[in-house]
């Protein structure tokens, strides 16, 4: 099979999201009092409603709707005053009444959209962008089509069809086959403690044409709705899905080719390399003159492959009706303004304070936000009192060694000793050249480590940097007169000897010589 | 021994104030006579002893405190519901096979409330399956017979309800109606029944066949009783969205009269096809009787009505298949022994836990929901439900109530009608109301001239004024006298 | 009369309705069906241009909530007492794919 770089260049690969998000910050479920909680014992958070009882009857949870209001807030969407819940039919065991609760073709959040950023290696998906080299081919401001190009890569307009409110259905254990699969199971366990979980499903349009795309997608989506606030957003737990639609058509053709919609793809890694691997796929039954199939595929991470689920020989025909159970809705503009003042800075919004009153770069912002609890603790930075020249090398240890660490060690930053008072004062010791970048790192990790202020540790361990330029100069005295032949070759030529002489020099100094101040004046010597 | 569930609401509280008898002997004596009476009637599927007594000593108690009421406006008189009701830990079978052995693990709003008014609940009545009838003949647990003639339906499909109150078994009884379930078994049985404007009672806990469309009311032999069981009904339940805040008084107007209040008559109802002389006859003296009470006759004109059995054999069995499809063999109901795919599973269980009607309603659901299908009955349905509800709407611009038969006929004999087009015509007076949402309700008046057999009036209200019909039913009730308990069973008689 | 649905039809909606039919039966609900369907005709030669549905009988009831407030709901064992079959905790089913199933 060919590699995803080599099939976009013949292919345009046309992809469309569906993403399910849990309300999991909510109490209560959607249309029962009953409690939301991952994990409890099987079937102890049911009732008449959620269990399908024979007469029960759903009551919308008024913070389930007022969650999904502010989701499309969030995401640029008209919110309809007027929609309803409709009743999907189908049979199947996780869904108790065994139809879903859902809307008809009118959704509370209509025609939003979302621009993403795509920069640095994540650009180089788009060959029809010029790829890597899309900062010095394409020109910033140009467009193609929903693409604006910019210094660094280029935005993507992303539209957004609808979010609409729906349940949730019951978890199912398959029992019999392998490793808990429904195919070879013997029988499968039910429980409903899930089922009617508030869920919002929003439908991008098919306006994604890289993996890139889509998992940038996913990742600015899932800050928005950590941002608001409505969900935890766990794609490993199951309260943050995606299914995606792909379909390929040949470069500079408009028509659409048919799609395969791809399932489990339950991290951003998957979403990516489920994707990926669906493109060369079809690229590849494509190119050998074979048709694709409407189907439904299952992404498997541990073979890195796709494979069939379910052909869909027919459309669904779910028969939806309206609830006639449920009254509809009549949202009122003042409502629809209060649920509106209750959004919070949503993450563009930050980024673009960060960059203004920080005087970050765009790129710069744009990462520290990436997550919520690092863009606060650099905020909490700044609080400290940092000044606006700290704020450049305070974003880099946080994007870099901050997140790294936490991603790394899995923990999370109120877990840790690291904090804002103490990375402030990290950075202005290395402001300040008090100690080496590199005795920065070891300053981090021995804080992550021991607890302490940086500053006790750089006194315990003696990492005091030397700028002092008498004794440094007395140093680089000493080692070009010890070391005549290489003297010889720098004079002949052989520039490249100099990083031997800094070493020699560190080397003596206990690698506590600043090493800019060495640097300057071995040249000056040398060269003199 | 007295036939406790003969007696009226009042004369039981009589009784019970002045330590005539106790709410305990109240309670054993009705279920002896439930019991005794019910090998003829069949009108029980079962009996809820220990909830009875339960409910009898609360109401003891509150006479020893001095204060009768304390226990509720309905304290000590013997109820009965329809088996499509769920009561905690009794069964809830609506009828058939699939609901078997089913046991409720909570209480529909409607039965708590008749509870918590201080009735002793005697049992749990027969009905066509899924209230899906007309006669109560598709109950999988056998036919109840009509207590004026036991070779004859009850009506349907809350006809065991129907047929205990008019065989004395009990004093209320509960039904629900989806599109004459109440009205006509009530006209067949020869009792008050009432199918409240949609929302006024909560119908949670109540097994749904046709959400939109179901409601729950009372059976009484007596205006005032049922009103009673109104007051105890209506209302709020935070439980079910379509519920509202009704708080009405329905006892306020009983005595008012009918002087000088306008009525209506449509003559398309008067004039139909299918309608029975007897039972013309007695809708006909009925009006005149109105009249002469100084009641204002006025024609006025449904012209939608008879798109309404269309319109109701579109969106009854729309929601019901919707309804029904919960009934899986998963969590609850029957479940066919020994399959090794669900699917199997699921297909068996379905097909022998439901009956023949239920499959078939099902399946026509199932039918008219499909795509390409819906918008040619589904969604012009509601259309048409818009002009049937324009037409109410302007007919009650006029009148204040609309006077029309119940039924087009007298109870018929069991296997009379086994076409299921022909049965459905049961209820073509019944339905439009259903489908518009405002109340209706049957009023015996009489017997018909040609079977002998009772004979009911349906009075129709405005939405939200259902006080409007028991004030006509109050005046009807002066003339012809409260419901007489079915002569085979007066007196303590067991159906000899 | 018309023949609204045929004997396929039939089979295919009781497929959906997962409702088991036999032959016979199959042949007898094409007949009663066709039979109701046909009494559905004056819905289909109405004149609906420009009528609004009613999905919702007694209009004006609308935005009908409640607060995200706990209620206390069943222990395992209430939830599965009318279970056919459990197992640990939760309701038992048989294979859901079978043989042959699509699903």
């Amino acid at each position: 099979m060919k590699k995803l770089e080599e099939v976009l260049k013949d292919w345009e690969a046309v992809i469309g999201l569906e993403v399910h998000a849990e309300l999991t910050t909510l109490n209560t479920k959607m249309f029962c009092g009953c409690k939301l909680e991952f994990g409890a014992d099987p079937n102890t958070h049911t009732c008449p409603v959620c269990l399908g009882l024979p007469g029960a009857l759903p009551v919308p949870n008024k913070a389930a709707i007022e969650s999904i209001v502010l989701a499309g807030l969030a995401t640029n969407c008209d919110i309809e005053k007027h929609s309803m819940f409709y009743r999907k039919n189908y049979m199947y065991p996780d869904m108790a009444k065994n139809f879903q609760t859902t809307q008809g073709p009118v959704a509370f959040c209509m025609r939003g959209h979302l621009d993403l950023d795509v920069d640095g290696k994540a650009a180089n998906e788009r060959i029809d962008l010029g790829g890597i080299a899309v900062g010095d081919s394409g020109e910033a401001g140009s467009t193609a089509e929903n693409v604006t190009v910019t210094e660094d890569g280029y935005v993507a307009h992303v539209g957004i069809e609808r979010i609409h409110m729906e349940e949730d259905a019951g978890k199912m254990i398959h029992v019999g086959g392998g490793e808990g699969r429904i195919a070879g199971a013997t029988h499968s366990l039910v429980d409903y403690n899930r089922a009617g979980t508030p869920l919002i499903e929003l439908v991008t349009q098919p306006d994604l044409r890289t993996p890139e795309e889509a998992r940038l997608f996913m990742q600015k989506l899932r800050q928005i709705y950590l941002a608001i606030g409505i969900s935890d957003c766990s794609m490993e737990e199951g309260s943050l899905r995606c299914d995606g639609n792909v379909s390929l058509r040949r470069r500079g053709q408009k028509g659409l080719g048919t799609k395969t919609e791809l399932k489990n793809m339950n991290s951003f890694k998957n979403l990516h390399d489920g994707l990926a691997y669906e493109i060369c796929r079809q690229a590849e039954v494509l190119e050998e003159g074979g048709i694709i199939y409407q189907e439904t595929r299952h992404w498997d991470p541990s073979k890195k492959r796709t494979i069939v689920m379910r052909v869909k020989e027919t459309a669904d025909d779910y028969r939806l009706f309206p609830e006639p159970d449920l009254a509809p809705y009549d949202l009122s503009d003042e409502w629809i303004e209060g649920v509106r003042a209750k959004l919070p800075e949503l993450p563009d919004q930050k980024a673009k304070r960060f960059a203004a009153d920080f005087g970050l770069s765009s790129y710069d912002a744009r990462h520290l936000v990436d997550h919520r609890e690092t863009a606060k603790f650099f905020e909490d930075c700044m609080a400290q009192g940092a000044t606006a020249k700290l704020a450049k090398p305070l974003a880099n240890l946080v994007i870099n060694d901050l997140y790294a660490y936490l991603n790394a060690n899995d923990v999370s930053l109120d877990e840790c000793p690291f904090t804002p008072a103490r990375a402030v004062e990290l950075v202005k010791l290395l402001a300040e050249d008090a100690i080496s970048s590199k005795q920065g790192k070891e300053v981090f990790a021995a804080v992550m480590e021991e607890g302490k202020d940086p500053s006790a540790i750089v006194e315990e361990r003696g990492m005091k940097q030397v700028s002092d330029t008498g004794a440094i100069e007395a140093v680089v005295d000493a080692v070009i007169a010890a070391n005549p032949d290489e003297v010889a070759s720098y004079k002949g030529g052989n520039t490249k000897i100099i990083g031997f002489f800094v070493g020699q020099c560190m080397k003596e100094m206990k690698g506590q010589g600043n090493p800019k101040l060495i640097n300057q004046t071995l040249a000056k010597k040398l060269n003199s | 021994m007295t036939t406790f569930g003969s007696m009226d609401v009042s004369s039981i509280q009589t009784g019970l104030t002045n330590k005539e008898f106790s709410a305990r002997e109240v309670a054993e004596a009705s279920l002896a006579r439930v019991e005794a009476s019910d090998e003829k009637v069949h009108a029980f599927l079962e009996i809820t002893r220990d909830l009875a007594l339960r409910a009898a000593d609360r109401v003891d108690a509150a006479v020893a405190s001095g204060n009768l009421l304390a226990a509720g406006p309905l304290a000590g008189v013997p109820v009965a519901f329809k088996d499509n009701m769920n009561l905690e830990g009794t069964h809830t079978t609506c009828s058939s096979r699939m609901l078997e052995n089913y046991v409720s693990p909570y209480t529909a709003t409607c039965v708590a409330r008749i509870i918590d008014a201080g009735g002793i609940p005697l049992g749990k009545t027969n009905m066509d399956e899924f209230a899906f009838g007309s006669s109560t003949e598709t109950s999988a647990f056998g036919c109840t017979s009509n207590p004026w003639d036991l070779g004859r339906v009850p009506g349907g499909s809350s006809g065991g309800s129907a047929a205990a109150v008019a065989a004395g078994q009990c004093t209320i009884s509960l039904g629900s109606d989806t599109g004459g379930s109440i009205r006509q078994p009530a006209s067949f049985c020869g009792v008050v029944g009432i199918k409240p404007t949609y929302g006024t009672v909560s119908r949670y806990g109540v097994v749904a066949f046709g959400s939109s469309l179901d409601q729950v009311g009372p059976f009484a032999r007596n205006v005032r009783d049922a009103a009673l069981a109104m007051n105890a009904l209506a209302g709020r339940d935070v439980l079910d969205c379509t519920s509202q805040d009704v708080t009405t008084d329905f006892l306020a107007n009983l005595g008012e009269g009918v002087k000088g209040m306008r009525i209506g008559v449509v003559r398309e109802f008067m004039e139909a096809e299918g309608l029975q002389p007897e039972v013309k006859a007695k809708v006909a003296e009925a009006i005149a009787k109105l009249e002469e009470m100084g009641a204002e006759i006025v024609e006025v004109e449904l012209p939608n009505a008879h798109a309404a059995i269309s319109a109701y054999y579109v969106l009854g069995p729309c929601e019901a298949f919707s309804n029904l499809a919960r009934f899986d063999s998963v969590r609850y109901g029957y479940c066919d022994p020994g399959h090794k795919d669900l699917g199997g599973q699921y297909e068996a269980s379905r097909s022998k836990g439901f009956g023949a009607e239920a499959r078939r309603r099902i399946m026509l659901g199932s039918y008219l929901l499909s795509s390409g299908v819906y918008d040619k009955y589904y969604y012009p349905a509601q259309q048409v439900r818009t002009l049937i509800t324009k037409d109410y709407t302007e007919a009650f611009e006029k009148v204040s109530c609309i006077i029309a038969p119940a039924a087009p006929r007298t109870a018929f004999k069991f296997g009379e009608i086994s076409e299921p087009a022909e049965m459905y015509l049961s209820d073509m007076y019944t339905i439009s109301i259903n489908i518009a949402g405002n109340g209706g309700m049957s009023m015996p008046i009489g017997l018909g001239a040609e079977t002998g057999m009772p004979v009911g009036t349906q009075l129709i209200a405005p939405p939200f004024k259902d006080e409007n019909m028991l004030r006509v039913a109050a005046a009807l009730e002066s003339v012809y006298g409260a419901a007489p308990v079915a002569p085979a069973f007066a007196d303590g008689k067991l159906g000899e | 009369m018309t023949q609204h649905v045929t004997e396929s039809d039939v089979r295919g909606i009781a497929e959906y309705a997962r409702i088991g039919l036999n032959d016979d039966e199959v042949a007898q609900m094409t007949v009663d069906l066709n039979n109701v369907i046909d009494t559905l005709k004056p819905i289909t030669e109405y004149d609906l241009e420009g009528v609004e549905p009613t999905f919702h009988p007694i209009g004006d009831l609308s935005n009908v909530m409640r607060e995200d407030v706990e209620v206390e709901g069943f222990s395992q064992e209430v939830a599965l007492s009318n279970a056919p079959k459990q197992q640990d905790g939760q309701f038992l089913i048989p294979s859901i794919l079978g043989e042959g199933g699509d699903r």
